[in-house]
């Protein structure tokens, strides 16, 4: 889709881009991460032409973009930027319409893609249609700028550390946000940012660049299991590493099927489950999860006091990091966590033992 | 608050300072000598200087008229900036801006010739003039002033047990000082300006030379009155930029 | 019951201002100085008796100002409108009576305590519509109104007999005429000061470095009184006339309007030049680079995101110039430009006030109105989403 070859920017006789060769297929969501001055932004601003090249040649589904008009090239390429830039003189439906409009759709086709790409966002069209930017959240802000960069539905979307400036809540919302719509649409996606935790949560491929140059590229797991040195090493952060592994994996990988039985059942069957488990989870009536027997009751009495009760705040889901599954059991003092689907109906456990498994 | 020279200020030009005061002081020392410069610039003249007053009796008369009109202006502008932005005067202030900002629409000849024939000719009543008009650029950028102070500031100050006095002559007026400066800079400004028309109106200042040059049509008189006064002005100016430089917080 | 403390303030000042001073005064001729007449005696027993009563209302709604403050504020503007009106036509009457067996020089002239009664009525207006409105539009439009019920009453004739209108009369045709001269040198400067300032402007937003050294050139020009200008004007001109006979034909000479509308474009210049710059400095670069980054063309950023976003500032700029100017061509008349300024030094020299405010008022009105009607166009170019 993107193909970077041989890409070189100097600066007054300086390589802050030194021959770096890339490529990014349809669908990825490519994480550009370095430190400041790596060349990261620089790199990116290549690609809609906003930085003309040195040297080297960068092409877009095998064209080279130097045969395109610049302004050409940038409609058919979202762009969104940590500063936003909203046009604080016009709505956020004039905003979102800028490139639609230069691409002169139909009043008829612009105003329902900015509803659509409102609704995408969460952003209430009716609600929002009409404010100013003024009137806006950083995070509501940022929103419209992402909707604005997918305004004439690119096939690509650069992103430049457009969630650097938010609140580290607003930060978390919108990564979920992202990778949903990422999802959702299937845009190829460049982003840069320097935030390791970022891009390991939102990359499909990460790019890690240093004074100018590509040091390794790769899935966040293969940069996490396999530094290609000590800078990567230093880079991804060597004190949590293994939190960072986790946090890239689903509770989902390490689901283990659940013993489990019903309150309203007779006080003996609870007692045989123990025959073949050494716990099992307790159901309400209605089939939700109470919590976790450890031992087997005594008694219909001694059904409460043995019991250990896990409400729906500790519960897992498959699509749970395992990172968070784990801060779960240690906040809970509990080796297992049930697994709920969307209905909170049981469909499994994950333990403190298989977690630690090598995959 | 008027900002309308607030750009220059943070410019390099203090340098020129002394030496255009020195060629002020010089030139209205010696421009009674310069006959015969002025005769080979403009040949043909019957007179080719002004002599019915002398240039630095000129020069005084009109730095009196400036500076008295300016001391006036100063105690009554600052004073009313001040009433304005305490909570006694909180009421006043809408009015007493309004006033302010309509006021320096008039134009300054026309509120000259319009207040100091209510009061005769000469030089009081060019000075009731000079002092009301120099007034408003002094209360509006008084009350600019003092508004910008940050109210952290002024909490951080009550709370360390300052009183309203204290408040007002140790944190508010400090931290004003530049913006009232740049207010008081444009009054004297205007009032040095304003003070060369007060010729017509029968107070005697440097603008007493270019009137009678015009009426006479002799260009030279005029010259010789013009270039006073200019360099007065922008003598003045640059040090009022300096003034400001002076107040403002960072000292840079 | 807490008082509408501005508007008791005035009214205590006004109310001084027409026990202690006169309010007109009637000559035999210009020369001798006259009989002054207070208030009560100047006006009939009915404008007295109305007077009275419109004051004490506004003084019983002012100091119960805030059990209703709306409805006082609209009765307030009614009652201090109709009081102006009432005064300046009490005043145009008086004339009329006491004139019909005089004679023919004599004249009767407004004095100190009708100026301080207009003053405080039109500071208390101010002070209402301070606190009634936030909105330009509404207060522009209030005091549009109140400008045209006072020209009505200029032109219904009810004040023909007072001598500034007598002076008025003396020389309607030349009055007209320096009207339009007076607004034509404005006008002429203005061309030549945008044509050059916004360049400069903008050179200034190109070229950081040239940007300190044009400012404080610039400066220099606004610095220099407009008298001392003109006259430096004068003397080159002059000799650039009478060394080349075309351009004496075509105008230029020490004296007249050519020196004068340089002098108004080289004060122009740097109002025009420091807000072009801050206007276009101010819109963030965020906003551009988006625009850039969304495939817009260096035209359609200009045109849709930097003009609209630097047109307010622009805008004030033009305003502070044509202020400006008005108030400077007064001046220009000392080097025989022409405009209204030919009246004031024409009637300070004879010593004949009436001649001098014959000048000086239409002036200030002339630059009151520009600005309010400037101050309207600034609002409307000032988007809404722009704070």
């Amino acid at each position: 889709m993107i193909e970077l070859d041989q890409v070189t920017k100097t600066y007054d006789g300086k390589n802050v881009v030194d021959s770096v060769t890339l490529s990014v297929d349809k669908g990825d969501f490519c994480v550009l991460i370095g430190p400041s001055g790596s060349g990261k932004s620089t790199t990116l601003k290549m690609i809609n032409r906003l930085i003309p090249l040195s040297g080297g040649t960068i092409r877009i589904e095998g064209q080279d973009i130097a045969s395109v008009r610049a302004e050409e090239l940038r409609r058919r390429i979202g762009y969104a930027i940590q500063s936003i830039g909203l046009f604080p003189h016009w709505t956020v439906e004039q905003n979102i319409a800028v490139v639609p409009r230069l691409l002169k759709w139909s009043p008829k086709r612009v105003r329902e893609r900015v509803e659509s790409l409102l609704a995408l966002f969460h952003l209430e069209p009716g609600q929002f249609r009409d404010k100013y930017p003024h009137q806006l959240s950083g995070g509501q802000a940022q929103r419209v700028g992402v909707a604005r960069a997918l305004a004439a539905d690119p096939e690509v979307l650069l992103m430049d550390e457009p969630f650097g400036a938010l609140d580290p809540i607003t930060r978390d919302s919108l990564q979920e946000e992202m990778r949903r719509v990422h999802e959702e649409t299937g845009k190829t996606i460049v982003f840069v940012t320097h935030d390791m935790d970022e891009a390991l949560k939102l990359a499909s491929r990460i790019a890690i660049m240093d004074e100018g140059r590509l040091v390794q590229v790769g899935s966040p797991r293969e940069i996490l299991n396999s530094p290609a040195n000590d800078f990567v090493l230093d880079f991804v952060g060597q004190s949590d590493l293994g939190l960072k592994m986790l946090a890239c994996e689903s509770v989902e990988t390490r689901l283990e099927p659940a013993a489990s039985i019903s309150r309203s059942a007779p006080i003996e069957n609870i007692r045989s489950q123990f025959g073949q488990a050494d716990h099992v989870w307790l159901l309400s009536p209605e089939g939700q999860v109470e919590g976790l027997l450890t031992e087997a009751p005594g008694g219909q009495d001694d059904l409460d006091r043995s019991l250990r009760p896990l409400g729906q705040e500790s519960h897992a889901t498959p699509e749970m990091s395992l990172k968070e599954a784990l801060s779960h059991m240690v906040w809970r003092k509990t080796g297992w966590l049930p697994v709920v689907d969307g209905d909170g109906r049981l469909t499994g456990e994950v333990g403190l033992s298989k977690v630690m498994e090598r995959p | 608050m008027i900002g309308s020279r607030s750009l220059s200020a943070s410019l390099p030009r203090t340098g020129a300072l002394p030496w255009l005061a020195a060629l002020f002081v010089a030139l209205t020392l010696f421009m009674g000598q310069s006959a015969p410069l002025f005769e080979w610039l403009l040949p043909g003249l019957d007179n080719p200087v002004y002599d019915r007053h002398s240039f630095p009796d000129l020069v005084l008369d009109h730095v009196v008229l400036v500076a008295a009109s300016s001391l006036i202006s100063v105690f009554i502008g600052v004073s009313a900036g001040i009433f304005a932005t305490r909570s006694v005067g909180q009421e006043f202030k809408p009015v007493i801006s309004a006033v302010s900002a309509i006021g320096q629409t008039f134009p300054p000849a026309a509120v000259l010739a319009v207040v100091a024939p209510l009061a005769g000719f000469g030089f009081k009543p060019a000075l009731v003039a000079l002092a009301l008009y120099g007034l408003l650029p002094i209360v509006q950028n008084t009350m600019a002033g003092l508004e910008t102070v940050p109210s952290a500031t002024l909490e951080a100050a009550r709370g360390m047990g300052l009183s309203k006095r204290e408040i007002l002559t140790r944190v508010e007026l400090p931290l004003a000082m530049r913006v009232i400066t740049a207010g008081i800079r444009v009054s004297v400004i205007v009032n040095i300006g304003t003070a060369t028309i007060a010729s017509t109106v029968g107070a005697r200042s440097l603008g007493t030379p270019i009137i009678s040059g015009l009426v006479s049509q002799n260009v030279a008189y005029v010259l010789q009155g013009a270039i006073l006064v200019a360099l007065l002005a922008i003598v003045t100016d640059l040090f009022f930029e300096r003034l400001e430089r002076f107040f403002s917080v960072d000292r840079n | 019951m807490k008082p509408n403390r501005v508007i008791v303030t005035l009214l205590v000042l006004a109310l001084a201002a027409t026990l202690l001073l006169p309010f007109a005064n009637l000559a035999e001729n210009r020369l001798v100085s006259g009989t002054p007449y207070r208030f009560w005696s100047a006006l009939t027993t009915g404008q007295l008796v109305a007077a009275l009563a419109l004051t004490v209302s506004l003084t019983g709604m002012a100091v119960s100002w805030y059990k209703r403050p709306v409805l006082n504020g609209n009765a307030t503007l009614v009652c201090c409108l109709c009081l102006l009106l009432l005064v300046i036509y009490a005043a145009g009457d008086f004339a009329t009576r006491s004139l019909e067996d005089a004679g023919p020089a004599a004249r009767v002239s407004l004095s100190s305590a009708f100026w301080a009664q207009i003053f405080c009525l039109s500071l208390m207006m101010i002070d209402v519509l301070q606190r009634m409105t936030r909105s330009i539009f509404m207060q522009v439009f209030f005091a549009l109104f109140a400008f045209a019920a006072v020209m009505l009453l200029f032109f219904s004739g009810a004040l023909d007999q007072l001598s500034i209108m007598r002076e008025y009369a003396n020389r309607q045709e030349a009055f007209a005429g320096a009207l339009v001269q007076h607004m034509m040198l404005v006008i002429s400067a203005l061309g030549p000061a945008l044509v050059i300032g916004v360049p400069l402007g903008l050179l200034a937003l190109r070229r950081l470095r040239l940007r300190s050294g044009l400012f404080s050139t610039l400066n220099v020009f606004q610095t220099v009184p407009s008298i001392a200008l003109f006259g430096l004007l004068v003397a080159p001109l002059s000799a650039l006339g009478e060394a080349v006979p075309l351009f004496r034909d075509l105008g230029i000479r020490g004296i007249g309007s050519t020196p004068a509308i340089i002098a108004l474009v080289l004060y122009a210049l740097l109002p025009i030049a420091r807000n072009t710059y801050a206007g276009f400095a101010q819109v963030p670069t965020a906003a551009i680079e988006a625009a850039q980054g969304m495939g817009m063309t260096p035209q359609q950023i200009l045109w849709r995101i930097e003009v609209p976003l630097a047109l307010p500032v622009l805008l004030s700029g033009l305003r502070i110039v044509v202020v400006q100017s008005i108030g400077l061509a007064v001046v220009a008349a000392l080097i025989g430009a022409g405009g209204l300024g030919t009246f004031v030094f024409n009637g300070l020299g004879q010593y004949a006030i009436d001649l001098v405010l014959l000048g000086a008022i239409p002036t200030i009105i002339l630059a009151v109105l520009a600005d309010c009607l400037l101050q309207l166009l600034v609002s409307l170019s000032r988007r809404k989403g722009v704070t």
